[in-house]
């Protein structure tokens, strides 16, 4: 028997992490899918309704418009986060001056605490006193000023940039232990074939961390669909809903109107529009796999 | 140059926190950009008194280690199986691992308490325990087995040539190799642990074991939050994490070169 | 093979499964107080659990924290197992241990419509057999009502917060030219141009968290079009909120809007920061509840600071001595206790709600519902200009405290759409009367 399928061990090595996982994370997680056809205010009886609070969220304008929002946090999140943080990587992945510092710089809005990430950037944004509009103004583009926060019009993308900036470390430090796992022997092959830096990454980093790559967009739709705290201390989902992401809809209807039942099925809806957008990036990831393969296949 | 912008936008805010932890409320409601006039360093022993921090910071070190090494072991143990080895029924755990990344944490809080309670554990630090390592796995398991994955597959062939067992390779093979990845694991655990407020809330009652976050959120009241001590506390509450990420980020780029042993 | 597999999957999950139940009984049990302490306690001491939110600082807070240390003192036999948990942390907490039937012994609840889920629910007792030890002695029997529900009594307020006060700075004030702050509405409005004008943001406001523009702006606008006995009566069907005189109340808070009264930076801040311009000097007032007046009096004691409330309104049906609000720090006893458990709870609350508490909370500059009066040493601020404002005033109801959790979820964000454009005073008194009609079905 080849040692590749010694079931054994697999099940043995398996288990450990599977037991605690299917105890205190998938097993809330179906009591939370029970709860979600249930009335219950969480101090008179339950009463199941069926479908009744699915169906009450999927009529609910609030809820789609907290869906809308959400999906922006999602696009800046994917398109911003990862793009970033990969060529930040790439760019301290080298034996630059400094490159410990910028490192560690790089990395430290990840630790920063939620509060003060909000404090510092509603300074920035602030309409009257903020930074960027008096930037602004001294270059002489004071018409673009805007209540950047106060506004419904600019208040989501003012959100998206902080949150942005606060979670591209988490990526760069993802990418850059990846990087370690490119053999430095591809680079130099590539090199006495007269390849430009930008060849090799195209060629060979990018091939090489690609399953790293596809987690990472993995773990940015969950994280975004999930986002809650920057929100919440931000703009406490104001003005007037703009800001409003899924997870902060469902905690104000499950600990302000006390209503257990809808709040867990709104968590439901938000697993389950993870699980399609995962199943979409993992396809695009594929057809991609699959064309590259393709490419290498005819040279 | 675009490096050192980049470098500035981010440590502001935490030299704009420091800063502020050593002034006056009042000082801070007048001018939050002045300097100090003084430096008041008894700030820093009011957060230490009224978050608790001498009692709380040894409770959330027990659980952040604790927590993070056992997630991280069991972690890097399933992702050894996972990317390494065949087997019917693979997509399906992969799969499953999906699960705890995707829902709110806030929609785990009354089920996760009446788990809890029946299993008789509130207010204990197993309580803390479980549910942080449960819900860290995903992460870690991801990240682990998309690095693992990436090894050359020639690597075991050779070692089982050598007469290692699954284990040894596991062990002084699989393991040496993902360092870099095992650093960025350690640290993005530790920093979850550390920070985790919502468990820690319903699931602890008892003062003697509460943890940082706890006793952090002491400074926020119905009308209106003591901001100075507040930054006083979120500076020292920070130490430990920065100390974690320094000492593990050489291990970050040290990878192939340093560490492999390729057969 | 493939059954050995399943066998040795089999045992060893049964192994794992035992190891770790064995573990968890284990250290569950060993965290819990062994039988023979127990039955030691039990025969010499009651214990009793109480949850408070009296994290902060503030004189309130820690009067309140020495009552119970002195209780302590004075009664041995009764130990109080205290935790306090900052008040936004609190609401989750209690309402999860609630929901796992784990409620402290005793706690404390906020009146009207966030105590209502609690008494349907049957988590806490009534205690109308103790409530005559105040009822019209100490405390007037309507300071009582807020902690009643269907004529029961379920806890005794330990204090009354107003949340509606207009601070202003008497200096920028007589520099417009008012020496007094406006009568009618019409002249407030003249005031804040002439304000604008200047330069100067007429009133400072950070609406971030939604509440401020509902309980501190339309409580007591409402109540001066409305009159007091409006909310109870759309909450019976009598009336609607699409009333034209509500709707007006609304569309005062447009006008105000409208003229520029606040700061541009309205919904991107806290009140903690619209306190901030006002200290700054960057306005000319502020509106905010009775809890800021310790804050003020540290951070512009030294200015000419003048307090005043919402002036009438032309057309309005309110008594233009209203002020919206509410009492608090009221404890709940559990409905699950034993008899020992109970009255030792009843003890706590006899000696806590004494006649010496509410001294001492006047005497630190809290309001306090009960019939005591403030001590002669008090700060000017407090005795010239806070004492004559309340003490002739009639308490009119707060939105939040009577309305039911969804509606205020509806009129903060309501409020905040007013202010952006996002719907019109009209629009939102139709969602309000829409939900209230979905919530009474």
């Amino acid at each position: 028997m080849h040692l590749l399928h010694r079931r054994r061990w697999i099940v043995l090595g398996l288990a450990p992490a599977l037991l605690v996982y299917l105890l205190f994370a998938v097993f809330p997680i179906l009591q939370s899918v029970y709860l979600s056809f249930m009335d219950w205010d969480g101090l008179t009886a339950m009463r199941f309704i069926g479908l009744g609070n699915y169906i009450e969220a999927l009529q609910n304008p609030t809820f789609w418009n907290s869906f809308k929002n959400n999906l922006y946090v999602v696009a800046a999140s994917v398109f911003g986060q990862v793009p970033i943080a990969l060529a930040l990587a790439l760019l301290l992945n080298r034996r630059i001056k400094g490159a410990k510092f910028f490192r560690t710089a790089g990395f430290l809005p990840v630790v920063i605490s939620t509060v003060i990430v909000s404090l510092t950037w509603s300074m920035v944004y602030n309409t009257e006193y903020g930074l960027l509009n008096r930037f602004l103004k001294a270059v002489g583009l004071g018409s673009l000023a805007q209540n950047w926060l106060g506004d419904p019009k600019w208040a989501m993308l003012s959100v998206c940039i902080t949150i942005i900036w606060q979670f591209i470390g988490l990526y760069f430090i993802i990418f850059l232990a990846a990087l370690q796992n490119v053999p430095q022997e591809l680079y130099e092959a590539a090199e006495l074939d007269g390849a430009s830096e930008w060849v090799k990454t195209w060629k060979i980093t990018i091939p090489m961390i690609k399953e790293t790559l596809l987690v990472s967009v993995i773990l940015c739709i969950s994280g975004s669909l999930r986002t809650f705290d920057l929100i919440y201390v931000m703009t406490n989902g104001g003005p007037a809903r703009a800001t409003e992401v899924m997870a902060i809809y469902m905690f104000n209807e499950t600990f302000s109107s006390t209503r257990y039942g809808y709040g867990s099925a709104v968590s439901v809806l938000i697993l389950a529009f993870s699980l399609m957008l995962i199943y979409v990036a993992s396809k695009v990831f594929e057809t991609k796999t699959i064309q590259e393969k393709g490419e290498r296949g005819a040279v | 140059m675009v490096l050192i912008l980049y470098s500035l936008i981010n440590t502001y805010p935490l030299f704009w926190m420091v800063l502020n932890s050593f002034k006056t409320a009042k000082e801070f409601s007048l001018n939050p950009f002045s300097l100090p006039t003084v430096w008041h360093w008894e700030n820093y022993k009011e957060a230490w008194r009224v978050a608790k921090l001498g009692l709380y910071f040894s409770n959330s070190i027990r659980v952040s280690v604790l927590a993070t090494v056992l997630t991280v072991l069991l972690g890097a143990l399933a992702s050894y199986f996972l990317s390494r080895f065949e087997f019917r029924g693979k997509k399906w755990v992969s799969a499953l691992f999906l699960f705890g990344m995707l829902i709110p944490v806030h929609a785990m809080l009354v089920p996760m308490f009446i788990l809890m309670q029946k299993l008789g554990i509130l207010n204990t630090l197993w309580a803390l325990l479980f549910p942080y390592i449960a819900f860290n796995l995903p992460i870690t398991i991801f990240i682990l087995s998309s690095f693992m994955e990436a090894f050359p597959r020639d690597i075991e062939e050779s070692a089982v040539m050598d007469g290692c067992g699954v284990l040894r390779i596991f062990w002084s093979i699989i393991l040496p190799m993902s360092r870099p990845a095992l650093a960025t694991v350690t640290i993005l655990n530790f920093i979850n642990h550390w920070n985790e407020f919502a468990f820690a809330l319903v699931l602890i009652n008892r003062s003697e074991l509460k943890t940082v976050p706890l006793g952090l959120a002491n400074f926020a009241g119905e009308y209106s939050t003591n901001y100075v001590v507040q930054m006083a506390g979120l500076t020292m509450a920070l130490l430990p994490v920065v100390i974690i990420y320094l000492f593990l980020e050489k291990y970050l780029v040290k990878g192939m070169t340093a560490g492999a042993v390729k057969g | 093979m493939n059954r050995s597999w399943r066998k040795s999957l089999t045992s060893l999950s049964f192994f794992l499964l035992g190891v770790f139940l064995l573990a968890l009984a284990g250290c569950g049990g060993g965290k819990q107080t062994s039988p023979s302490e127990s039955a030691q306690t039990q025969s010499k001491q009651v214990e009793l659990t109480f949850w408070n939110n009296w994290t902060q600082p503030i004189p309130e807070h820690q009067i309140l924290l020495k009552r119970v240390e002195s209780f302590q003192n004075e009664y041995p036999d009764i130990k109080i197992k205290m935790d306090t948990i900052p008040h936004d942390q609190y609401k989750i907490k209690i309402k999860t241990q609630a929901a796992g039937k784990q409620l402290p012994d005793m706690f404390q609840v906020w009146p009207g419509a966030e105590l209502e889920p609690l008494v349907k629910g049957g988590v806490v007792a009534p205690i109308d057999d103790l409530v005559n030890e105040w009822k019209d002695q100490l405390i007037p029997a309507d300071q009582l009502a807020d902690y009643a529900i269907d004529g029961k009594q379920y806890a005794i307020p330990g204090v009354v917060v107003y949340t509606h006060l207009i601070y202003y700075d008497k200096d920028i004030l007589s520099s417009v030219g008012y020496e007094e702050f406006p009568k009618t509405y019409e002249e407030l409005k003249d005031l804040i141009r002439k304000l604008r004008e200047r330069g100067i943001t007429p009133i400072a406001l950070g609406n971030k968290a939604k509440w401020v523009l509902q309980s501190c702006y339309a409580s007591m606008i409402g109540d001066r079009m409305t009159g007091s006995d409006f909310l109870p009566k759309v909450l019976s069907g009598e009336k609607t909120f699409t009333d034209p005189d509500f709707i007006r109340s609304l569309e005062i808070i447009k006008e105000l809007t409208d003229l520029k009264a606040f700061n541009e930076d309205m919904n991107s801040i806290d009140n903690i920061q619209q306190r901030d311009y006002f200290y700054q000097g960057k306005a000319a007032m502020f509106i905010e509840g009775t809890w800021v007046f310790g804050d003020v009096m540290e951070k512009a004691g030294d200015r000419k600071i003048g307090l005043a409330v919402f002036p009438t309104i032309e057309g309005g049906k309110g008594d233009p001595r209203s002020i919206p609000g509410v009492t608090g720090d009221g404890i709940a006893i559990n409905s699950n206790l034993t008899p020992e458990k109970k009255e030792a709870a009843y003890t706590f609350l006899k000696y806590f709600y004494h006649e010496d508490l509410y001294k001492e909370l006047l005497a630190g500059g809290v309001l306090v519902p009960a019939q005591v009066n403030p001590p002669e040493d008090a700060a000017d601020l407090f005795k010239n200009e806070l004492m004559p404002l309340v003490s002739n005033s009639k308490i009119s109801p707060v939105y939040d405290a009577v309305l039911p959790a969804q509606l205020t979820d509806i009129i903060n964000n309501g409020l905040q759409a007013i202010t952006v454009g996002g719907t019109t005073p009209q629009g939102l008194a139709e969602e309000m009367q829409n939900a209230l009609g979905k919530l009474n079905k």
